[in-house]
């Protein structure tokens, strides 16, 4: 049997009274490049929240590395997606960078020269270090990506987690972080990725999860990413939600067809 | 001369100054300058209860009411938007409108019921008065200058992840929560602090002005801070020395429009963001622009045998400033004129012709490069050059010749 990196049973979540994401059970190997895959508003990034910690669960639970999330003590690498900070932010790629050692720094350590090395080595490792000193606002869209692998390269984990990393880069960009994901994957380090491009899935991930609010499938690709399965995820999605929304309305505001009958 | 007085004005002025300057810096940076505005506002009913409860001005009764409704007021700011459909800025909004009306109220009934003399007092509290500061209040605001810029200190990696990215700070357990209060508490002291000084209507103002002058004189975090600090200070100084100067004249406003002096002068004279500079910039990219077009159009007129060519000759393209880049080109020797005659001298024919290539190699590489930024089109030749590698240069010229031989 395969070593889990990844184990999720029965997770809901939730925002307000509205799920984002129903009943999703998941296994997700350790060493795997796995794609997440699925239409917009499909709760791939609130999948990535859930395993990362930062929101809660309505229901379910999640193991990491054969432990219970909430008791963990693995550090999970986390690539956001790019339009989530403030780029004008005063801070130099460096600086940036060096956030990925924060966690082993412990309170009120700053990095030293051990982590500025590192952190360079990690920029290095996406080809900024002659960008080392600009502030994040002046890189291009690419670079400020680029910028963020190299932050979750700093953190050193065992299992990596992207948001969309190929959302709008430049080909220099997509091509660094193929390699990046390509080194990880011969050090045996597990990634999950948010991905849109469907055409590129067979040809760089071993694994895929068809996301679309529930799983709709999820294995290895070869298996899983076939046409019948997309279909289930993308096809026919706006007819199947607005009835199965309208049929809910109906259903709270008491306008059931059953519920005339009986007035 | 300065008075022993006026000294411990100066010096608790400055200190509350430093105060804001810092905590200032860090909500801009998370965006969250109005958070200020409503929690300054919003100490005034507290204020008037501990009034009415402690019957006294003393500081500690008045700061302590202050500091609760404060503290409520953050609370309410947060809690609303995750209960309800109500968004940051409205419940921000919400939380000060009400709370000040609350104050004002409050203010208006304790004047009516006569406690005379004594309600007095609160007036001050609207606007500021740091006449009768005293030395314990002084040392009180030094104190807490040094213990937030220790804190500031201490925290610098904190700090600094949960303002640029919360969610990634949470992912690697750095506890942003808590220091998302810790920051959120900090304010609320400070504001406390200020009041008796500034006064309810413009601490805000204080705390939020230093912090944006800061912006425009650096792109670093640690100056930023240090910068809004100083600023901070600065206007504490001054606004202390110009309303001790002129009795009249209440200190919190005074001190704002210092605040307000300082944004000025940054928003006019910093390098590269400010206004001038900026203006200056780009009228050099536009006379260089000029001055490229011109030289390029006797290039032409000189590679098809004409060696001089009549100024009004040059192209409508080049032509278009008036006599003004002709003129400047002929001081920097790169042009000769002869009456309406010009041509090119031996550096101006270089740079011509380096320009030329320099472009042609450059829209080259935006056509294969299909998607590039914006502000990277606009360049110079030297730009150009400092850009792309000698390497990608020699590609981008092959291909360009290339297809001319096809």
């Amino acid at each position: 049997m395969i070593r889990p990196a990844i184990e999720i049973h029965d997770l809901t979540v939730a925002y307000r009274e509205k799920p984002v994401l129903w009943d999703i059970d998941a296994v997700i190997p350790v060493g795997s490049l796995c794609a997440i895959v699925g239409p917009n508003g499909a709760g791939k990034s609130t999948l990535l929240s859930a395993i990362l910690g930062t929101i809660r669960p309505a229901s379910g639970w999640l193991k990491i590395f054969d432990k219970p999330l909430e008791s963990s003590e693995e550090l999970i690498g986390f690539v956001p997606q790019r339009e989530s900070v403030d780029w004008d932010f005063p801070v130099e790629v460096l600086d940036v960078v060096l956030m990925g050692t924060y966690s082993q720094l412990g309170w009120f350590r700053r990095p030293g020269k051990a982590q500025r090395d590192w952190a360079m080595e990690c920029l290095e490792a996406v080809g900024m270090t002659d960008l080392r000193q600009r502030q994040v606002g002046e890189l291009s869209g690419g670079q400020q990506q680029r910028v963020f692998i190299a932050r979750a390269l700093a953190q050193d984990s065992q299992l990596i987690l992207m948001d969309e990393p190929f959302a709008g880069v430049d080909a220099a960009t997509e091509e660094a972080i193929r390699t990046v994901l390509e080194d990880l994957k011969k050090k045996g380090r597990t990634v999950v990725l948010v991905h849109h491009d469907l055409q590129t899935i067979e040809q760089f991930f071993d694994h895929v999860l068809l996301l679309n609010l529930r799983l709709v499938a999820a294995g290895p690709t070869s298996e899983t990413f076939t046409r019948e399965n997309l279909m289930r995820t993308y096809g026919g999605r706006l007819t199947l939600l607005d009835e199965a929304a309208e049929a809910v309305r109906r259903i709270r505001t008491g306008r059931t067809r059953i519920g005339r009958e009986l007035e | 001369m300065i008075s022993p007085n006026t000294l411990v004005i100066l010096l608790g002025t400055t200190a509350l100054g430093t105060c804001c300057g810092i905590i200032g810096a860090l909500m801009l940076l998370r965006r969250r300058a109005l958070l200020a505005d409503a929690i300054a506002h919003s100490t005034l009913p507290g204020i008037c209860i501990a009034f009415l409860l402690a019957n006294s001005r003393s500081v500690v009764a008045l700061g302590t009411g202050a500091l609760v409704s404060a503290l409520v007021a953050a609370a309410l700011v947060a809690w609303l938007p995750r209960v309800s459909r109500i968004r940051k800025d409205a419940a921000t909004a919400c939380v000060l409108g009400v709370m000040f009306g609350a104050g004002i109220a409050l203010v208006g009934l304790i004047q009516r019921s006569g406690s005379g003399g004594s309600a007095a007092g609160l007036d001050g509290l609207l606007l500021g008065r740091t006449a009768g500061m005293l030395r314990s209040e002084a040392l009180i605001f030094g104190c807490a200058a040094i213990v937030m810029s220790l804190i500031v200190f201490a925290l610098r990696k904190e700090l600094l992840v949960s303002c640029f990215d919360p969610r990634f700070g949470t992912s690697s357990r750095i506890p942003t929560r808590s220091i998302d209060l810790l920051q959120t508490s900090l304010l609320a002291v400070t504001i406390v602090i200020a009041l008796p000084a500034v006064g309810v209507v413009l601490t805000a103002a204080l705390v939020v002005i230093p912090a944006a002058s800061a912006r425009f004189w650096t792109d670093r975090f640690d100056s930023l801070l240090r910068i809004s600090a100083l600023l901070g200070a600065g206007s504490g100084i001054l606004g202390t020395l110009i309303s001790t100067s002129h009795p009249d004249l209440p200190a919190g406003p005074v001190i704002v429009l210092s605040a307000t002096g300082f944004f000025a002068v940054s928003l006019l004279l910093a390098p590269r963001r400010g206004l001038l500079s900026r203006h200056l910039l780009a009228r050099s990219r536009s006379r260089k622009r000029t001055i490229r077009h011109l030289l390029d159009a006797i290039l032409d007129a000189q590679l098809q045998g004409q060696m001089q060519i009549a100024i009004a000759q040059i192209p409508e393209s080049a032509h278009c400033t008036d006599l003004r880049s002709i003129e400047y080109s002929v001081q920097s020797g790169w042009v000769r004129r002869e009456g309406d005659l010009i041509s090119l001298t031996e550096t101006g024919r270089i740079r011509a012709t380096r320009a030329r290539k320099a472009l042609e190699i450059w829209r080259e590489w935006l056509t294969s490069e299909a998607s590039i930024d914006r502000d990277l089109i606009d360049l110079d030749e030297v730009e150009i050059e400092k850009i792309l590698s000698p390497e990608l240069i020699d590609t981008l010229q092959r291909s360009i010749d290339e297809r001319e031989r096809s």
